[in-house]
């Protein structure tokens, strides 16, 4: 299940990389399996101070990390939608599989993100379709699942 | 015999927490109340280790659906082991008196560490008459209690048990057998790429680079304002890629090795907003002090938000003539 939709994006992704490339199928495989390394990086640096740096491999080690939480919480979520016959995974399936994965103090400040990020969407299309290529593109590289990136957009948004 | 119970309440009071701990303990204070004569009688006697030793692994054999929680136990702190020396005191004299039976020794699946630890540490065996009731208290009062579960042997590299949150259980399993499934179809290889393209990477190692290793763009400060100009006129989702290049390429050029070296050679050419970070990069290793480079990093943090922000070309130039500010 939660490979299905990441070939579309992935898809996407590799498509927007097309000129020059030399064997597809690697880079498609990694770049559907993990997260932009570059975002990554921008996330950890907040928590550093000014001088600090990141070695490479702890760049790499958090990278496959937060790939990996990120399909342990979707593919609950999966499962969850499946049970009910339902195909598009929500914000409130990841906040339900957050608690039944015993991540409960986590709802609250999820919760918080979840509702900036719908005002800010709400805003976006108020704005018009500039916006909504911008989201789009913005999505194409991070999702496997189209819910699940536009929550990780709303993370962003929020701390930005 | 006052000290042993003392010990014991202490063992509760470390080991049970809020209403868990009243509900347990008032059984266990009605079943020891009850046992007074015949606790007192057997405590006065004097018993060896080697009939010690057979009681618990006869409760050992005898509570076979526990014994996953006798193993939880022995992973407890080392308190555990003081507080129940009268619970095999009592449970010797109810269930088996005086019988030993060497077979069920090598029953177990580390009879020589049994062993050991029986001499080593006798009250470590009366562990487990204690764990029967604790376990069997728990089943009573609280039976959704979540804990540990142990992942299945053939799951583990080692023959090591792992244990998991019981939440977490069934979900670990899911993504392991996916992982599993997906090395078979895929046949993904462990080894990252240092570049993704080819001739981006050729493109890379061809450019001129000065004595730091970066590469040589001082000559081009008013060709990278016409491209900074070029820019402005793409569409959004081309900003929003150069965007993602140059926040690459400053992020891995301040690690400097060799590796990310290699990735920004990789990410720099076909996108001329990158030739300007690289510019500023240079520039701010050559001339500008710690602080300064710490404004560079929050300057280079105002581009990226303009890069996603609703007024995009505004808040471009805007960043890019901080960058040119901040080089001069």
């Amino acid at each position: 299940m939660s490979d299905a939709p990441a070939s579309p994006c992935g898809g996407g992704g590799g498509g927007s990389h097309e000129s020059g490339e030399h064997s597809p199928r690697s880079n498609f495989r990694e770049q559907d399996r993990f997260l932009p390394i570059a975002n990554i990086s921008r996330i950890m640096k907040k928590a550093l101070p000014p001088n600090g740096k990141i070695a490479k491999d702890a760049k790499e080690t958090v990278q496959e990390c937060v790939s990996e939480f990120i399909s342990f919480v979707t593919s609950e979520a999966s499962d969850k939608c499946q049970r009910e016959k339902r195909k598009t995974i929500n914000g409130d399936d990841l906040l339900w599989a957050m608690t039944t994965l015993g991540f409960e103090e986590y709802i609250d400040p999820l919760k918080v993100y979840l509702a900036a990020y719908r005002e800010g969407d709400s805003k976006g299309s108020a704005k018009g379709g500039d916006a909504s290529a911008k989201r789009d593109v913005y999505q194409s590289p991070n999702g496997q699942v189209a819910h699940q990136g536009s929550f990780s957009q709303g993370v962003n948004y929020t701390n930005s | 015999m006052q000290t042993v119970y003392l010990k014991e309440h202490e063992g509760n009071a470390h080991n049970f927490v809020g209403t868990l701990s009243s509900a347990a303990s008032a059984p266990w204070w009605s079943a020891f109340g009850s046992q007074s004569v015949h606790q007192g009688e057997s405590c006065g006697q004097v018993k060896p280790f080697s009939l010690e030793l057979p009681n618990c692994i006869d409760q050992l054999a005898a509570t076979k659906p526990l014994a996953r929680g006798a193993d939880q136990v022995l992973g407890k702190g080392h308190i555990t082991q003081f507080t129940i020396f009268p619970d095999d005191c009592k449970m010797s004299d109810d269930a088996q008196k005086l019988q030993t039976t060497m077979s069920l020794q090598s029953s177990l699946t580390d009879p020589q560490s049994r062993f050991e630890i029986g001499f080593s540490l006798p009250t470590i065996c009366a562990k487990y008459p204690y764990t029967d009731q604790f376990y069997g208290l728990f089943s009573a009062y609280a039976p959704q209690i979540s804990g540990r579960i142990m992942l299945p042997l053939n799951m583990t590299s080692d023959d090591e048990p792992i244990y998991v949150n019981a939440k977490q259980y069934h979900g670990i399993i899911r993504r392991r057998q996916s992982r599993a499934k997906a090395v078979l179809d895929h046949k993904l290889t462990k080894r990252r790429k240092p570049y993704m393209h080819e001739s981006r990477h050729l493109h890379a190692m061809r450019r001129p680079r000065g004595c730091g290793g970066r590469f040589l763009n001082t000559k081009n400060s008013v060709d990278g304002n016409g491209k900074i100009g070029n820019e402005v006129h793409k569409t959004v989702g081309e900003q929003l890629q150069s965007s993602g290049s140059q926040s690459s390429e400053f992020l891995q050029s301040e690690v400097g090795t060799f590796n990310s070296s290699k990735e920004t050679n990789g990410s720099s050419p076909n996108i001329s907003g990158s030739e300007v970070t690289s510019m500023y990069s240079r520039g701010g290793l050559d001339s500008f002090s710690l602080n300064h480079l710490g404004s560079a990093v929050h300057s280079f943090a105002d581009m990226i938000d303009g890069g996603r922000g609703m007024i995009i070309p505004t808040k471009w130039v805007a960043a890019a003539g901080n960058c040119c500010n901040l080089k001069v």
